[in-house]
């Protein structure tokens, strides 16, 4: 039996314990929809996380097979070369949104793929392999940032989750069962207090009945002695 | 577009002695059969084999900075560099003249490499690394240019030359539109340096060069067509020239289905029908291209043996071995499979 320590056995922190225990009931169920709802969110999530990994390592494979590709057709020399052309970096939009009250990022790549006149490489002294070359790292570095989106809402829905199941647990395992328990102590208390109250009251009762009965007799007594003089 | 002026030689022009010199260059060129060997060899083999060839110096000095096939890109470069600069030596007049024309391509290469370079922020010594001397421009003038500290400098260095108005036209955003104009600088002087030459072999010779524009064009609209950009586009990036330059004009901005269809009946069309008809990449058309252009360069070298012909035929050869070791080398280190590599060889 876990009592809160410090509890006043008294009657009105025993209705006080009472309102706690509604509250927590109530805390408690909603934690637990919360819980299941974002459990349903992390799932759908998940799922989608997973389709873009594998895109991702696909999308990886391919851009490491055309850069092989431009490499042996044009060296490395010549990819090297053209690389340093490439200036335009993606800018990067960061946003955030919500799930089930959690808050997940939104993040957005502009200007990622490009025409490759875009580039910044001039067409006519470049070859199809490198327009291949980097049109394959264009779409993996989109889902790198699609996959980062993704599995960064799916971490905080973790987080989140772990955070609600803990509470969950706490409100279930300990606080209610400790408040219950002090209710039931309290409730013992005022039992027992009730109880000696009476023990008194009729310890009292029995102490006036028998002065009383003594007082009674003390006075027949003084009656009989007066009557024989 | 700039004037050019065409020096005047004494006539007859004399070849005897370049194509002797060039005979004798061929004759330590790669065997074509070589190229399957080394298909079935790893690439520590293929090294220790171009150590018992012409690369053997090149090889042994740059081996203590590069392995595998690095050290064979970086040794062949180098050695295509060194074998083009003794054509120049050893050649005077109009043979002097032309070879140099040719071989400002590689001018245009070391010149974008170094815009890009700056453009980028890399250090001088990252840049003289990608640079191949081969042309005109020697080791020193480009070691200059690479350890310049803004673009603005390295274009100021080219004032008063005919790259001064190509180079003019960077805006300070993007380095295309210079590269653009870097490329049809060098086809608009190659056309015109070989359409004023007056010995036998010069028709030839311009034949080829306007071959060469127009598959350069045919590769940009195979390119551009197919990624479906508009026809104005298409058109600021086709070489002015060549023999089919309005009717590839006409092409821009098709349906790639359409432009295919068109494309049936010119002479090209026998390297690629079947690549095009697989539905093959745009990158294999292109290997087709070249390829073909490459054979036609070998079939005109013999027809006339005392003109300037050899000479272009030996300088086609020597790129093309190079090409062909690398797409080895490069292949085998990437893992592709040998019938993806033999593809890409020309023999």
């Amino acid at each position: 039996m876990a009592v809160i320590r410090g509890t006043k056995p008294t009657r009105a922190v025993l209705i006080a314990l009472k309102r706690r225990i509604k509250v927590a009931q109530m805390g408690h169920n909603l934690l637990k929809m919360k819980r299941d709802g974002l459990m349903i969110e992390f799932f759908e999530v998940l799922t989608q996380a997973r389709t873009i990994r594998q895109e991702l390592v696909e999308d990886f494979i391919r851009a490491e097979q055309s850069l092989n590709m431009a490499k042996a057709t044009e060296g490395a020399l010549a990819i090297k070369s053209v690389a340093f052309a490439l200036q335009k970096e993606p800018a990067i939009e960061l946003e955030s949104r919500n799930i089930m009250g959690v808050v997940v990022p939104k993040i957005t790549a502009d200007s990622v793929q490009k025409q490759m006149f875009e580039r910044g490489y001039g067409i006519i002294g470049t070859s199809a392999a490198i327009d291949d070359a980097a049109d394959a790292y264009e779409s993996l570095v989109d889902k790198i940032v699609t996959a980062a989106e993704v599995e960064t809402a799916l971490i905080k829905l973790v987080e989140d989750i772990e955070a609600t199941k803990r509470r969950v647990n706490a409100l279930e395992f300990k606080v209610i069962p400790d408040i219950r328990d002090t209710v039931r102590f309290i409730g013992f208390a005022l039992e027992e207090m009730e109880r000696d109250n009476l023990v008194k009251l009729k310890m009292l009762k029995g102490k006036a009945q028998r002065a009383e009965k003594a007082a009674e007799a003390a006075k027949l007594a003084e009656a009989a002695k007066s009557k024989a003089a | 577009m700039p004037v050019l002026r065409l020096p005047k030689f004494g006539k007859p022009v004399k070849y005897a002695y370049i194509t002797g010199r060039v005979r004798a260059m061929k004759t330590k060129l790669i065997p074509h059969e070589m190229y399957q060997r080394m298909l079935g060899m790893e690439i520590p083999e293929i090294t220790r084999y171009l150590e018992e060839t012409q690369y053997k110096e090149e090889i042994d000095l740059m081996a203590k900075d590069h392995s595998g096939a690095e050290l064979v890109e970086y040794a062949t470069f180098a050695n295509l560099a060194k074998t083009y600069r003794k054509l120049l030596r050893v050649s005077i007049d109009e043979p002097e003249f032309l070879i140099l024309e040719y071989l400002r391509r590689w001018d245009i290469w070391n010149i974008k490499t170094i815009l890009r370079g700056k453009f980028y922020g890399a250090s001088d010594e990252e840049i003289m690394k990608y640079l191949v001397p081969a042309g005109e421009l020697d080791q020193e003038f480009l070691e200059g240019l690479a350890k310049k500290e803004k673009i603005e400098e390295v274009i100021q260095a080219f004032d008063g030359t005919d790259y001064y108005e190509a180079l003019t036209q960077y805006d300070g955003q993007m380095l295309s539109s210079v590269e653009n104009a870097l490329d049809k600088l060098y086809y608009f002087r190659m056309e015109r340096a070989v359409g004023g030459t007056l010995s036998v072999g010069g028709g030839l010779l311009l034949k080829y060069v306007r071959k060469e524009i127009d598959v350069k064009n045919l590769v940009t609209l195979f390119r551009m067509n197919k990624a479906g950009i508009e026809a104005s586009v298409i058109q600021e990036n086709l070489l002015p020239g060549g023999k089919l330059h309005e009717e590839l004009s006409r092409m821009a901005g098709q349906s790639y289905n359409e432009f295919v269809r068109g494309l049936e009946g010119y002479p090209f069309w026998g390297a690629i029908s079947d690549v095009v008809a697989e539905g093959g990449s745009v990158s294999r058309i292109e290997a087709r291209l070249r390829a073909y252009l490459v054979r036609y360069a070998w079939a005109i070298s013999n027809y006339h043996p005392l003109s300037i012909l050899p000479v272009l035929g030996y300088i086609v050869s020597k790129d093309t071995e190079v090409s062909n070791i690398r797409k080895i080398v490069r292949g085998k280190e990437a893992g592709l499979s040998a019938e993806l590599i033999e593809e890409q060889v020309v023999s």
